[in-house]
């Protein structure tokens, strides 16, 4: 019932435009969508919790990364709820000129981590594609053809080998992958309308768990 | 070791250190690698361009420190552009972890225009030039919320000020006093930003996004949703070329500099896709 009434709500402000309803639209959005998402946020944390203190009870796999994830996480939420953005809170976060406010691990731990593991994705797909890109059929032919007038295309470097090479790409971009793009975002937009369909009117209740049984 | 089996196997620990050396000494070593600027960035630096006087820009900036090198180029050359032409900026996040990236940005932007400002008047006020909203969950809230009125949905500015006793806010109420937001992300955003702000309220939308994901926002683009594009580091590098051969603009441009690393790093795989295939020929002929 709930779901078909937020479900309907959600819906109509988009097709009446009357002030009563653009209000009660705009008061549900800004008031109880933050609480929803605020309870959501709790939620997942505690989820994330719960499933990495039974794998340490249950000695699961890699078991001991849970150990490193939750003393992580509670130190550094220790020390940005109590220690401020920039250390400017009731917590010290500074030992002599070592700072370790929130900021300060932000900039210095998680965007190397990041990065790092971001930058780890060339080498691997360097890799990938040596080995899995081979002129095996006429599609195969076709798909590493066009791979390498784009990837030729979109550096500075195929400008060089023609001023034509940078707008066939362009083309190649605009035109064939628009085409199938289009097709499937036309099919991905059908296939959520009638999920979100099914589910509002109650068809669809896996999405509440429990049906296992 | 067969001649096929040479070209089909190499081990992946060469093809690794080959890549690394490729990429890592044009960073050590950076030179600027200029680029011709293609027609959807050359859109967006227009719509930018041609915000009249009394709307603003809101740049939406939705990348992490994983697609920090991509997305944070398009960022920095963007703020220069509407600082140069004095347009008004509002900054947001739609998600929590892009602020600090998002005011190191701003930061060093301001501070570059700052730094060679001699009045007030020529400085790039807090308030008064940019305003940072920050991060309001969830994203729907923001993205709608705005097209009433940007001071409901943020209460309070990134800082803790009160929005309504900021100057720029005043004159900036909701969407209609926008005339272009640019998402700079890795994900969803900028399609949200058309399906909501712009469906409901016709909000102009430019968006810069990574070269992985291009593919999936190109239909946006042909149908005019998207008012200009940026794709990848070379995006951000045509942008940052615009942006300094139309406005003389000079300052770090880290895009343009990291554009030899991509391209030594394509052709290298270029060369072992060729290598790879080379073999698989050779090896089909034999059989």
């Amino acid at each position: 019932m709930l779901v078909f009434v937020f479900g309907i709500l959600g819906i109509i402000p988009f097709i009446i435009p009357h002030p009563a309803v653009q209000n009660v639209d705009e008061y549900l959005r800004n008031n109880l969508l933050k609480i929803l998402a605020a309870f959501a946020l709790i939620l997942g944390l505690g989820s994330l919790l719960r499933v990495h203190i039974d794998k340490m009870k249950r000695k699961g796999q890699n078991w001991q990364y849970s150990w490193v994830l939750i003393l992580t996480f509670v130190v550094s939420a220790i020390i940005g709820l109590f220690g401020g953005v920039n250390g400017t809170g009731i917590l010290p976060t500074r030992i002599g000129s070592f700072p370790f406010d929130i900021w300060t691990i932000y900039l210095n731990v998680e965007v190397p981590l990041g990065a790092t593991m971001f930058a780890l994705l060339s080498f691997f797909m360097a890799s990938a594609a040596y080995r899995a890109f081979r002129a095996r059929s006429t599609e195969a032919t076709l798909l590493l053809a066009a791979a390498f007038v784009v990837m030729l295309g979109v550096l500075p470097f195929g400008n060089r080998i023609s001023p034509h090479l940078p707008s066939f790409a362009q083309w190649i971009m605009d035109v064939p992958n628009v085409a199938g793009q289009r097709g499937i975002l036309f099919g991905v937009a059908l296939g959520m309308l009638a999920t979100a369909l099914k589910i509002i009117l109650g068809i669809e209740r896996s999405w509440l768990g429990g049906g296992g049984e | 070791m067969k001649t096929t089996d040479l070209l089909m196997k190499i081990d992946r620990r060469i093809i690794y250190l080959i890549l690394l050396v490729v990429v890592t000494l044009p960073l050590i070593f950076p030179s600027v690698q200029s680029v011709r600027v293609m027609p959807p960035v050359e859109k967006l630096f227009n719509a930018i361009d041609t915000i009249p006087a009394d709307k603003s820009l809101i740049i939406d900036f939705d990348y992490d420190p994983q697609t920090l090198p991509e997305l944070e180029p398009m960022a920095i050359a963007i703020l220069r552009h509407a600082f140069e032409r004095r347009i008004k900026v509002l900054a947001l996040s739609l998600y929590v972890q892009p602020l600090g990236l998002a005011t190191n940005a701003l930061n060093q932007v301001t501070a570059e225009y700052n730094s060679k400002a001699s009045t007030r008047a020529d400085s790039i006020i807090y308030g008064r030039d940019y305003v940072f909203l920050g991060w309001q969950p969830p994203p729907l809230v923001p993205i709608l919320g705005m097209g009433e009125s940007i001071i409901n949905v943020y209460k309070t500015d990134y800082y803790g000020n009160q929005t309504d006793t900021l100057p720029l806010m005043q004159r900036i109420k909701n969407y209609s006093n926008v005339g272009l937001l640019v998402s700079l992300s890795s994900g969803d955003p900028p399609r949200w930003w058309i399906e909501y702000a712009q469906n409901r309220f016709g909000l102009h939308v430019g968006a810069g996004i990574t070269a992985v994901s291009a593919s999936e926002f190109y239909p946006y683009l042909q149908t005019g949703q998207f008012s200009g594009l940026m794709v990848g580091m070379k995006g951000a590098a045509e942008y940052e070329e615009i942006v300094s051969s139309q406005m003389g603009i000079v300052g770090r441009r880290k895009a343009s500099e990291a554009l030899p690393s991509l391209t030594y790093a394509h052709l290298v795989m270029i060369a072992f896709i060729v290598v790879g295939n080379i073999g698989f020929f050779i090896q089909r002929r034999h059989k």
